[in-house]
């Protein structure tokens, strides 16, 4: 058999495995309106970043064995440990619903930008992969400076561009209000 | 009778059921698209009957005649894919102008690559024009569906198993004429009857899916932006910008970097 056979077939295999992901039901339960503006006006977990980072440093806990409390040093550092995948938990969570919220935004919106969806998807694929990277170093008791930094930058980016994206449409509902009698008008055009 | 004709007539009789179905339960009116490609089956199938029978199976003018009307079924079946994905896309203005873009490129892609990889290989012309267009109405509504899933968007479970039986019935048949391309003549027999197959299976879940439709109220789809929800959403939304204002001026007065 030659290569393009082979890879025909492989495409039409691909497309039969993707097919069946696609129609399966989602898991998760669909938010409203009130939830995309609940999650952008909740208090952020990214801003306590500095503490967890901060908690996470050997230095943090050093003295604790210089004074010859091994033992509540070593428990300190696992609980700490601990906390940090709980945050870690909670980022990806609302990067989830985050994420969910530019959706539906993107579905209310009367125009969409091939540009930034195709953006938010590529960031979300590395946000799951730097995700499950991280857990896994957390794990190991690798230090996971940089990876978190760069987690905390892409979902405070994300709530930016979802501010960004609200605010435009917020500036159609305003230009809109100025034309009530427009509104009227079409309302009754389609009753 | 054999193998063959068995399908043959098994096919026509689904093929019959399924029109029966539409025209009782007056789906040709919100589906013509579908409507159209199943009377143009038909009618492909009579009339392919037909040439078999006097023109000889062998015969140039009966290959002709196949090929022509699959031409016009292969029409037929965009025009009916093209009205599933502007049935899940209503109301959704936004993504369907994105959608538009990624699903007709994405599917020129497919065309190209097909037609490259064909090659020089001309006495296969036909098929290999065949095959690239069942790729690209697979890769087509497979684009679709994924589109449908990642944005959460309603789609009728009618809607939803056209589509399936569109993609199946594609996908096996590029798998088929490259076992064909590979394989030729001694393959033949086997080939025509596996077409065959893959179109009873893609009938029945019509089918059974016309039947649940039936059965089943039909899904209401809420419109996603109504004057009510606009009018909640914009005011939301200046109360945030005002909000944001106040942030704004509270820096400017006090220098203070924090909100």
């Amino acid at each position: 058999m030659t290569l393009p056979i082979i890879l025909f077939i492989s495409v039409a295999v691909m497309l039969i495995l993707l097919l069946t992901w696609a129609v399966r039901p989602p898991k998760k339960t669909q938010l409203s309106v009130d939830d995309v503006f609940n999650a952008l006006s909740e208090k952020r977990h990214y801003a306590r970043l500095p503490q967890i980072l901060q908690s996470l440093r050997d230095e943090d806990t050093d003295f604790l064995y210089t004074k010859g409390h091994d033992a509540l040093a070593n428990r300190l550092r696992r609980d700490r440990k601990y906390i940090a995948l709980r945050y870690l938990n909670y980022l990806e969570d609302e990067y989830r619903l985050l994420l969910e919220a530019s959706r539906i935004l993107a579905r209310v919106a009367p125009e969409v930008s091939p540009i930034a969806e195709f953006d938010r998807f590529r960031l979300n694929v590395r946000f799951v992969l730097a995700c499950r990277y991280l857990r896994w170093r957390l794990r190991l008791g690798l230090q996971p400076w940089d990876v978190f930094g760069i987690l905390s930058d892409m979902e405070g980016d994300l709530t930016l561009r979802l501010e960004a994206a609200a605010t435009r449409i917020g500036e159609r509902a305003a230009m809109a209000s100025e034309f009530p009698l427009f509104l009227e008008n079409r309302g009754r055009d389609s009753k | 009778m054999s193998l063959r004709d068995l399908s043959w007539a098994l096919n026509t009789l689904l093929e019959l059921v399924l029109l029966s179905y539409l025209l009782r339960r007056k789906l040709y009116r919100s589906h013509t698209p579908f409507f159209i490609y199943i009377v143009a089956v038909i009618l492909q199938s009579a009339i392919v009957a037909a040439s078999y029978r006097y023109l000889g199976e062998g015969s140039v003018a009966s290959f002709n005649i196949a090929w022509t009307t699959q031409a016009i079924v292969i029409c037929a079946r965009w025009f009916a894919v093209i009205d599933i994905a502007r049935k899940a896309f209503a109301g959704f203005s936004g993504i369907w102008e994105l959608a538009v873009r990624v699903l007709f490129v994405g599917t020129a892609c497919v065309l190209i690559y097909s037609i490259w990889s064909a090659g020089n290989r001309w006495t296969l012309a036909v098929l290999t024009a065949d095959r690239a267009e069942e790729l690209c109405i697979a890769a087509f509504i497979v684009f679709l569906l994924i589109f449908v899933r990642y944005y959460g968007m309603p789609l009728n479970d009618f809607e939803r198993m056209l589509a399936i039986g569109f993609v199946l019935y594609s996908c096996f048949a590029v798998i088929n004429i490259s076992i064909y391309e590979h394989f030729r003549r001694p393959f033949a027999p086997l080939w025509n009857y596996l077409e065959m197959l893959t179109f009873i299976a893609s009938l029945t879940l019509w089918v059974v899916a016309i039947r649940r439709y039936a059965e089943s109220t039909e899904v209401a789809i809420e419109p996603t932006l109504t004057e009510e929800h606009y009018l909640e959403l914009s005011e939301k939304l200046n109360s945030r910008l005002h909000l944001l204002n106040h942030r704004l001026d509270h820096l400017f007065r006090s220098g203070d970097p924090r909100p």
